[in-house]
């Protein structure tokens, strides 16, 4: 039963989240009846899940909802900011039922009725209103009982999530009088029965004043499970009828299945004397508009993210494996050999970027999260903000996206508290009042940029400064680009907020940032006018767990330095890099700082007379690394050192070359802020 | 694994460093690797030797010799590669410990296990749970969960005891 509990958390998140989405799409198109018809979808899941799985406030609270969107849907409520202001804290609160839903605290059960009141008067407030509108509707509604025929036959699987047939066939009970005929000409021999396997199917005949919307709300999340029928019989209770019954109930018994033609032939046989006939014909058109249950097209299918991370490893591992196979074949000179091991490259690239593909997330699945802060917090800090999402589609691995939540909405949270001015100001400035953010998501080489952008106040580098020296950061004569005084916002115990509020300026904000992106080897930028806004930068990863790495040689051990870095390769006179005072190395009339990667690593001088300077990026500089050997152009199946090297931060992984050996992968970023740090310090 | 699971196997795989003799359950064992080629690591603690590649993964393999106080392990055709499973901050972290020799694999029963030594004693009982007396010889069982996730170079032996044997001794020229 855990099982089907945890698989209905999962599914019930996807809802709410499903749900959170359509309430802040539709805050803009009020109109729009699709996103109603989501919304309303998602809360029927919930509440039918809900009660089947035990969440029965769940249930209860959501049931209420939905009944307030009922109405929505008919038209009969417009969408109001009141109403989605109660229904995004009833969504919240959802999301509390789910994980707590015996609301075993104080604080929760006071919510919990304080909103159910609130949706309460909602909707009472609502039946005043239309009243008037369709105080005849209903009324007419209720006299007119119609007899449907409902086919329902669950797939025999049905019983693996849960589902009870039989609470729908309750269910249906509910919406008026029933008669069930049960088939059991499924059902195999005893040796043959599979317990979890549901071999049974229905018939059933259902008087109701309701009409057939109803009816398949009650299959509505087993749409995808059944074959489902529903037609209109009669436009009157023909369950009174007992002779029509009668008959029908033979037939049951004899045959496998009546099926709705044979009911309305012994109608139509059974009411032509009561004069109630209905012609074929309209029989027929009756059933034409009627929702019909559509094919079971598996378009997507949900796979746990560990299946996930687990098939990645085996690529990884295939990789490493095809590199060895390769050299083995190349050393044999066996032309058969090396045939095969190209078809096997080719396969396991293949595969390599599918398993990739596969993995990757686009943007937009965390961009309800940022709606929804930038929505309440500029509403709490009476602020008109608008937030606007560009290149949404953007993909990236799922670890990143994990990993990239928090420092975003630590940035937006930002943005909206110190960024964007309150509308008096911003008129003042001749600004429109209502202030933008834009997160812009798009492909640059073989990294994903995430921009940031708001068209607030800025940031004004005098401030930081002063800020910085009297925090004792930076000394008070230090000359700094102003690049270098922005920079000073992500160092850690800084917060230039005047004042603290409870929404930033904790003075742990942009450091914590810049450390998670580290984590995914991300790179934060920021560039700022004063008045024109703030522009924030994060440089991504593709992907964290292959790189492209130019393979390099120091003291017999292999290095990998990623590609993306490396600018140009020089090679220079040994003499050149050792016994120099300055760093300075001046190659095709430029001139680069270096590191002699020996020296810093503390081994032994090297022997050899020629070195490989190779050029890398370094935030906006270029930075000479001497290596002994460049070997050439490695894929690189990152692996991580282990926790017993969490502190090693020069060497961001390791990664098994064709015959082996071991090479280590480095963060040059890392080598050259930590070695110009010793420099510095000694 | 905690201790319990621990007494329930009553094996213990034994192992110099010099010639002080350890043990350690066998449950925390995976393998016993003959010396590989190992990829040193730069600008890490002495005691961390690099790390080696154990059929596509990336083991760290650590200088047990160096982690309790003693010289580096100098390489013969004895020194092995102890492959153990060790639980570290709620996660299974697997690592490579240089050993001298590897010995055998010893049957114990609980009874036979002494608590470990008091204060005062030659052993810092904070990394031993038990000893055990096998051929007039005294075998200290190992907590190794606690030995490798003490960060740094930890002392098993008490500072203070003078005379010791020749390890201390050379421990002592060294440090000075």
């Amino acid at each position: 039963m855990d099982k089907f509990r945890n698989k209905f958390i999962e599914e019930a998140t996807d809802n709410i989240n499903d749900l959170e989405d359509a309430l802040l799409l539709i805050e803009n198109n009020p109109e729009d009846k699709e996103l109603i018809e989501r919304i309303f979808r998602a809360m029927h899941s919930l509440k039918g899940g809900g009660a089947m799985f035990g969440f029965n406030t769940l249930s209860e609270f959501t049931h209420h909802l939905e009944t307030l969107y009922d109405l929505v849907r008919e038209g009969k409520y417009k969408i109001t900011k009141r109403l989605l202001d109660v229904t995004l804290a009833s969504v919240d609160h959802m999301k509390t039922l789910l994980a707590n839903d015996d609301l075993d605290s104080a604080d929760l059960r006071t919510k919990h009725t304080e909103l159910s009141l609130q949706i309460r008067k909602l909707i009472d407030n609502d039946n005043d209103e239309k009243q008037k509108v369709v105080t005849e509707k209903p009324q007419k509604d209720q006299s007119k009982v119609k007899s449907y025929y409902i086919y329902f036959e669950p797939d025999s699987d049905i019983f693996s999530d849960g589902t009870n047939p039989l609470f729908l066939l309750d269910e249906l009970y509910t919406l008026g009088e029933c008669k069930v005929f049960a088939h059991f000409n499924k059902v195999p021999e005893i040796e043959e029965i599979d317990i979890t396997k549901c071999y049974t199917y229905w018939e059933i005949l259902l008087a109701t004043s309701e009409d057939v919307n109803a009816i398949t709300d009650v299959f509505i999340f087993v749409e995808d499970q059944c074959k489902l029928e529903i037609n209109e019989i009669a436009d009157y209770d023909i369950i009174q009828n007992i002779e029509v019954i009668n008959q029908i109930s033979k037939i049951a018994e004899e045959k496998t299945d009546v099926g709705v033609s044979e009911i309305q032939k012994i109608i139509k046989k059974f009411s032509s004397s009561k004069k109630q006939s209905v012609s074929l014909d309209e029989m027929i058109k009756m059933k034409g508009p009627l929702p019909s249950v559509k094919e079971n097209v598996i378009s997507s299918i949900r796979v746990s993210s560990k299946k996930l991370d687990q098939l990645m490893n085996l690529v990884s591992e295939l990789v490493t494996t095809q590199a060895r196979l390769s050299l083995y074949a190349e050393q044999s000179a066996d032309s058969e050999l090396l045939t095969i091991v190209e078809d096997v490259q080719k396969l396991s690239r293949q595969l390599r970027d599918n398993a990739f593909d596969i993995v990757l997330v686009p943007v937009e699945t965390m961009l309800t999260r940022f709606q929804r802060l930038v929505r309440d917090l500029s509403k709490e800090l009476n602020k008109d903000i608008v937030f606007v999402a560009e290149g949404a589609e953007t993909e990236l691995d799922k670890t990143i996206i994990e990993s990239l939540t928090d420092p975003l909405l630590h940035i937006l949270r930002n943005c909206i508290d110190h960024g964007i001015e309150s509308p008096e100001i911003r008129s003042k400035l001749g600004k429109p009042t209502q202030g933008k953010i834009i997160l812009k998501a798009f492909y640059s080489g073989t990294n994903v940029h995430i921009q940031i952008h708001d068209d607030g106040a800025g940031i004004d580098p005098e401030k930081i400064r002063n800020k910085a020296i009297q925090k004792g950061i930076i000394k008070k004569d230090a000359t700094l680009s102003k690049k270098e005084i922005l920079d000073l916002v992500f160092l850690s115990g800084f917060s230039t907020a005047e004042n603290v509020t409870d929404v930033s300026g904790r003075g742990v904000g942009m450091d914590v940032v810049k450390r998670k992106l580290s984590e995914i080897r991300g790179v934060v930028e920021l560039e700022s006018e004063i008045n024109d806004g703030t522009t924030l930068t994060i440089k991504l990863p593709l992907t964290l767990s292959i790189i492209d790495g130019l393979l390099v040689k120091i003291a017999n051990s292999f290095y990998i330095i990623p590609l993306s870095v490396v600018g140009k390769i020089y090679a220079t006179d040994h003499e050149n890099v050792v016994n120099k005072y300055n760093n300075l190395i001046v190659l095709d009339g430029e001139q680069f700082p270096f590191y002699y990667l020996r020296e810093e690593f503390d081994l032994p001088e090297g022997e050899q007379e020629s070195e490989q300077v190779i050029v890398v990026s370094y935030e906006d500089r270029k930075i000479g690394i001497v290596v002994d050997e460049v070997v050439g152009e490695s894929q690189a199946v990152l692996k991580s050192l282990g926790k017993m090297y969490k502190n090693q931060e020069i060497i961001s992984g390791a990664t098994i070359l064709g015959d082996g050996t071991v090479a280590l992968v480095m963060d040059t970023n890392k080598i050259i802020s930590k070695f110009s740090q010793d420099k510095f310090n000694s | 694994m905690n201790a319990e699971t621990i007494t329930k196997i009553n094996s213990y795989l034994s192992f110099n460093l010099g010639d002080e003799e350890f043990a350690v359950n066998v449950s925390k064992v995976l393998n016993i690797l003959e010396m590989l080629k190992i990829t040193k690591v730069p600008k890490s603690p002495e005691y961390m030797k690099g790390v080696i590649n154990l059929r596509g993964t990336v083991l760290p393999i650590i200088d047990t010799r160096i982690k309790f106080g003693m010289t580096p392990t100098e390489y013969t055709n004895n020194t092995c590669i102890v492959v153990m499973e060790i639980e570290m901050d709620n996660d299974i972290v697997q690592i490579g410990a240089l050993v001298d020799s590897v010995q055998a694999v010893l049957e114990l029963e609980d009874s036979e296990i002494q608590p470990p030594p008091s204060i005062g004693s030659k052993y810092k009982s904070e990394f031993i749970y038990g000893m055990v007396k096998v051929d007039e010889k005294f075998i200290m069982l190992l907590d190794m969960e606690k030995v490798f996730s003490a960060e740094d170079v930890i002392m098993v032996k008490e500072k203070a005891a003078e005379g010791e044997g020749k390890i201390e001794d050379k421990e002592k020229s060294k440090k000075k």
